[in-house]
């Protein structure tokens, strides 16, 4: 490796940090202030880490779901934990049914979302709950609709940028 | 001999057991989704109403846009016919304005002789002061806490507690508050408990939120009145955080075990809201010791616990 090639691979290994800093613009998304009273948010910070789970496993660990989650538990005002835990969850999940299922189409992939996402919603009142604020899961559903239906548009989103990424890697091995 | 039919491709193969296992997930989860369903109605019966209010919330707004070019058209053949009815719509106004002034006298009289027995009563009123006006900056539209944030934060002079009022009604209060920013819990979180008074009956009462677009009326005292859809919902002023008189919203199902309250205002509407400084000051004395004329244990004194406060002794005078 010449220090030429040297210094354009540190200068790309911004890259590495894509997935997560996606998955953050994600959340400060979230968090625009729609008029409109009940939790119907899609939760794109989720959904963005289980893309990045799905398109690049080893750059979303379960760790780094953690951090994100822990960074919307902050955002969002809830007890320090909640969405963190169900992030690394469900980016286990992830691993896991990739690893059964091997290559599979989008509308699986879609199914399998609804199921991660399902069991999110379902998980946040007991995890909240044992935080001391018990909430209804119910008004979460709104939101897990809305999620799912917002799947595929962030679907897209990463894969275009994946795409751009690739289409600009250094070729600094065998170029 | 090959009699066997020649096998498929492979994915063709799997595409077919993908589709397969979709059906299969897709009908478990309709009647999933269904046996779900008839178990919360079930057990909550009020599912349905707030689902309810719910589609009409989201129908609203969308309506509202679609019909605006409508309502445009409306407006200029309205314009035009106010020029034919002009005349008879001032002397129609004329009259009521003379019921109006009426009325106003009467009024002045009632209210120079409230103030007369104010100063008799020696009533001390609180001032409301805004503290800051501004807009919601971002909010948690998808979260089991209901929170927005507003981009003033202590340097503006904002504190815990400090009530959040829109144009039209209560927003919330403030919960935590940074340099720069602050975090409001929305009437809607299931933390918030607004005290709150019927206009109509005076029944006070609690407004409990539930993350849905509707507050829970609850712990209603007062007058064994029967509430009708319609009844507007104030707050009350105890407490101390709230001013009293700020709407909150109106009744829109009074069911007698928790009347249903759709809020005054869009907690994440457009426009400005204002903070105050608390309705009452608030006071920042924690208390010290148990207030209870329990004894001590030595081994608790020895490292350091303070002595108790005897629930008869006077605060000490400062």
């Amino acid at each position: 490796m010449t220090p030429d090639e040297r210094r354009r691979w540190y200068l790309s290994l911004w890259r590495y940090a894509v997935p997560a800093l996606a998955s953050m613009a994600l959340l400060v998304l979230m968090l625009a202030p729609l008029p409109i009273s009940l939790p119907a948010m899609p939760h794109l910070a989720l959904m963005g880490v289980l893309v990045w789970a799905m398109l690049q496993p080893g750059l979303m660990p379960p760790w780094l779901a953690f951090c994100i989650g822990m960074l919307a538990d902050l955002l969002f005002g809830q007890p320090l934990g909640v969405n963190a835990t169900l992030f690394a969850v469900a980016t286990g999940v992830m691993r896991m049914t990739g690893r059964v299922f091997g290559r599979h189409g989008s509308l699986f992939d879609w199914l399998l979302v609804t199921g991660v996402l399902l069991g999110f919603a379902l998980l946040t009142g007991p995890l909240m709950a044992l935080a001391g604020r018990p909430t209804t899961a119910l008004p979460l559903l709104w939101q897990w609709l809305t999620s799912v239906m917002a799947w595929p548009l962030v679907v897209r989103l990463c894969a275009a940028i994946q795409r751009k990424l690739a289409a600009s890697a250094p070729r600094w091995r065998h170029g | 001999m090959d009699w066997t039919p020649a096998p498929r491709r492979p994915t063709a193969i799997r595409r077919e057991q993908n589709l397969a296992l979709v059906s299969a997930v897709v009908s478990g989860g309709v009647i999933a989704a269904g046996l779900i369903l008839l178990l919360v109605a079930r057990v909550n019966p009020e599912t349905a109403s707030g689902v309810r209010a719910v589609a009409t919330d989201i129908v609203a707004p969308l309506w509202s846009v679609v019909r605006a070019p409508i309502d445009g058209a409306g407006k200029v053949a309205g314009d035009f016919g106010d020029y034919f009815g002009a005349v008879s719509r001032a002397d129609q106004l004329e009259a009521e304005l003379d019921k109006a002034n009426a009325r106003l006298r009467a009024a002045r009289n009632g209210q120079r002789e409230l103030q007369q027995l104010k100063r008799l009563m020696a009533v001390r009123e609180p001032t409301r002061t805004v503290v800051a006006t501004t807009r919601i900056a971002a909010a948690t539209s998808g979260s089991v806490a209901r929170t927005a944030m507003l981009a003033v934060g202590s340097g503006a002079g904002i504190t815990r507690d400090m009530p959040v009022i829109g144009t039209d009604g209560l927003v919330g209060r403030t919960l935590e508050v940074g340099r720069q920013s602050a975090r409001v819990l929305l009437l809607t979180d299931p933390l918030s408990r607004v005290p709150v008074i019927v206009e109509r009956t005076g029944q006070a009462g609690l407004a409990v939120g539930r993350n849905l677009p509707t507050l829970l009326l609850t712990d209603r005292i007062g007058p064994e009145l029967a509430l009708v859809a319609g009844d507007r919902i104030v707050t009350s002023g105890d407490g101390g955080v709230y001013p009293p008189g700020v709407p909150v919203g109106v009744v829109v199902d009074p069911r007698a075990d928790g009347p249903v309250i759709r809020l005054a205002t869009s907690p994440l509407g457009g426009g400005f809201a204002t903070v105050e400084s608390a309705w009452l000051p608030i006071p920042d004395t924690q208390p010290q010791g148990p207030v209870f004329d329990a004894p001590v244990p030595v081994e608790a004194r020895t490292r350091g616990a303070p002595p108790p406060r005897l629930r008869t002794s006077e605060p000490p005078a400062n």
